[in-house]
């Protein structure tokens, strides 16, 4: 049969080669009809690919939702978001699919570098295929697949981010493809370590489902950990409770975060070994499990999500990350900072998760849903306060009182930063 | 506890009620006056908590006694001899404190006592003081519109206060 490629596309024997090793081991249409097939190159990454139709029967039998970004690495982390089997709208593909609708422009990778008998490697609309797959005893027709050939790390990122632009896919399922492909494993390696991901448990795809991690959490923490500890070296013991502090909130998304960036070719696999950064994250995780415990047992606050994992609100991570690396210098504090706030008869959650969401301070707007509830700065501030102010005692409770008194500060330092004094 | 926007809210739901009632308003304007006075005192000392609750040593101690409202006391005997201390309660006006704010964090903007904010504000804590302190041979003065401009009067000095020393205008 003969193929060809296209005009804009450069021409390559190799991958012409790759091309022809396919279209004679994978059933597709145009080798039935003996149609020409035409090699495209992409013009800004520059893969090649070819566009072909394959029954639903074989398709299902070569296809892997299972792709990974990094085909060296012999650890099974799939790239994916998770398959919602249960959504409406996967429901609906099935159901059509069932009525024998062609679907179209599914893009995969032809690839033998692993498991070898399904080369076929899902980027972009896994729904689809598994609905495909699912239906073929009611329909095995001719679908429509985009098939790369030969890609390298970078472009197998970029196709399966562009191939899940167009659809409702989280920034946790962004996050996690960009941190595999641009700064490897440590990040997750890190957590596995410190304890907030089990042994190859990955990233979870679609955060605010998962109670555990997100990368964005994960970035956020490091990146706190390591500023405040920059900032903490130069400051005097004297002068640690002067200042606003402002913890960082990593991007997420389609974007790198520059912060994390920057730290992370700084540092690279050096995290592995910073202790002092493993404990924190250790201190941390310390908290965050005793206040799940305490709302999932206390009877006096309800069972909620947005209690159970307090410490894992964006706020909250970072105003706790940056006092642990603005600490490192002054040990004292450190140990009182490491300290899970004590619990009392009506306080029976570390974090204090009812007394926060209902705090207001008179400078808030009256639309303000509570002090550790959202990710502002104005918020991110706030908390660092209360855990700065909380490493100055051995031990207490983060009472309204205390809430009060830490959020004053911040209001006050602020009032007094804008010069007018 | 309620805060400022609380009492604003309260004192307002009462001039509504008084403007409903034919007959005997003050019922409803004398709280709406006292509230109006207690939203600015809410303000102003929860402001002055802010400032309070810096470390020690970014004061001097007389400008700590008026944020924390306690008298300066000199120590003449026992190991803190010859040094000065904060001690007992010792309340501070209300024109005090405010001038005391604007004088230390608001030096773009002063409110002097001809201004006709200030002159309003005199007007709602005389009116306040007659309702506090009655006599048999005082005359309350007090209908919708008197109590409307003792409301309007207290949203206008938090909002001036708030605008000179936290640098930004307050959400009434």
């Amino acid at each position: 049969m003969k193929i060809t490629f296209d005009e804009t596309a450069k021409e390559d024997d190799r991958i012409k080669h790759i091309v022809t090793e396919f279209l004679d081991q994978v059933e597709t249409l145009e080798r039935k009809m003996s149609t020409p097939v035409m090699i495209f190159q992409d013009g800004k990454n520059l893969a090649y690919y070819i566009k072909c139709s394959i029954k639903a029967q074989d398709a299902s039998g070569i296809v892997d939702l299972d792709a990974k970004l990094d085909i060296e690495s012999t650890e099974g982390y799939r790239a994916n978001r998770e398959l919602l089997l249960n959504h409406k709208t996967y429901k609906t593909m099935k159901s059509d699919a069932e009525a024998g609708r062609e679907f179209n422009d599914i893009i995969v990778e032809y690839n033998l570098k692993y498991n070898k008998v399904r080369p076929l490697k899902v980027w972009g609309g896994q729904h689809r295929i598994r609905a495909i797959s699912d239906a073929v005893k009611f329909s095995n027709r001719y679908h429509g697949f985009r098939i790369y050939f030969d890609l390298n790390k970078k472009q197998r990122t970029e196709v399966a981010l562009i191939s899940n632009t167009n659809i409702n896919v989280s920034n946790d399922t962004f996050d996690r493809i960009l941190e595999e492909t641009l700064f490897g494993d440590y990040l997750r390696k890190w957590c596995q370590e410190a304890g907030f991901l089990k042994k190859d448990e990955d990233f979870p795809s679609v955060g605010s489902k998962a109670e555990r991690i997100t990368v964005k959490l994960a970035r956020s923490f490091m990146v706190n950990f390591y500023i405040g500890k920059e900032k903490g070296a130069q400051l005097k013991s004297d002068e640690i409770d002067k200042n606003i502090y402002e913890p960082y909130l990593t991007e997420t998304g389609v974007v790198i975060d520059k912060a994390y960036s920057s730290l992370m070719e700084t540092m690279g696999s050096k995290i592995l070994g910073d202790h002092s950064l493993l404990d924190a994250g250790k201190y941390f995780l310390a908290l965050h499990n005793a206040q799940y415990k305490a709302v999932k047992e206390a009877k006096t606050i309800p069972n909620k999500k947005s209690y159970r994992n307090k410490a894992f609100v964006e706020s909250i991570l970072c105003g706790w990350a940056y006092i642990a690396g603005l600490l490192q210098a002054h040990k004292t504090r450190l140990e009182k900072h490491y300290k899970i706030p004590k619990t009392i008869g009506v306080i029976p959650d570390p974090l204090n998760a009812v007394e926060m969401s209902k705090f207001k301070h008179d400078n808030d707007p009256p639309t303000y849903r509570g002090l550790g509830t959202r990710s502002s700065l104005k918020d991110r501030q706030r908390v660092a306060q209360v855990f700065l102010a909380k490493s100055l005692q051995d031990s207490c409770s983060l009472d309204k009182k205390f809430l009060l008194k830490a959020v004053s500060t911040v209001e006050g330092l602020l009032a007094l930063k804008k010069g007018y004094a | 506890m309620y805060n400022f926007r609380d009492y604003l809210g309260f004192a307002e739901r009462y001039v509504i009620c008084a403007e409903e009632e034919n007959v005997d308003t003050n019922f409803f304007l004398i709280p709406s006056v006292l509230l109006s006075w207690v939203a600015i005192e809410s303000f102003i000392n929860n402001m002055l908590d802010d400032f309070a609750s810096l470390p020690e040593d970014m004061f001097e101690l007389h400008e700590r006694a008026l944020l924390l409202e306690q008298r300066v006391r000199f120590v003449d005997e026992g190991a803190e001899k010859g040094t000065f201390v904060l001690e007992k309660k010792e309340y501070r006006r209300l024109e005090e404190k405010i001038f005391f704010l604007l004088a230390k964090f608001g030096k773009t903007a002063q409110l002097s006592k001809g201004d006709k904010l200030w002159q309003n504000f005199e007007k709602l804590k005389d009116l306040r003081n007659d309702i506090m302190h009655p006599r048999k041979y005082m005359d309350l003065k007090l209908d919708v519109v008197i109590a409307k401009h003792g409301l309007t009067t207290s949203k206008e000095i938090i909002s001036f206060v708030s605008t000179h020393v936290s640098g930004k205008p307050i959400e009434l």
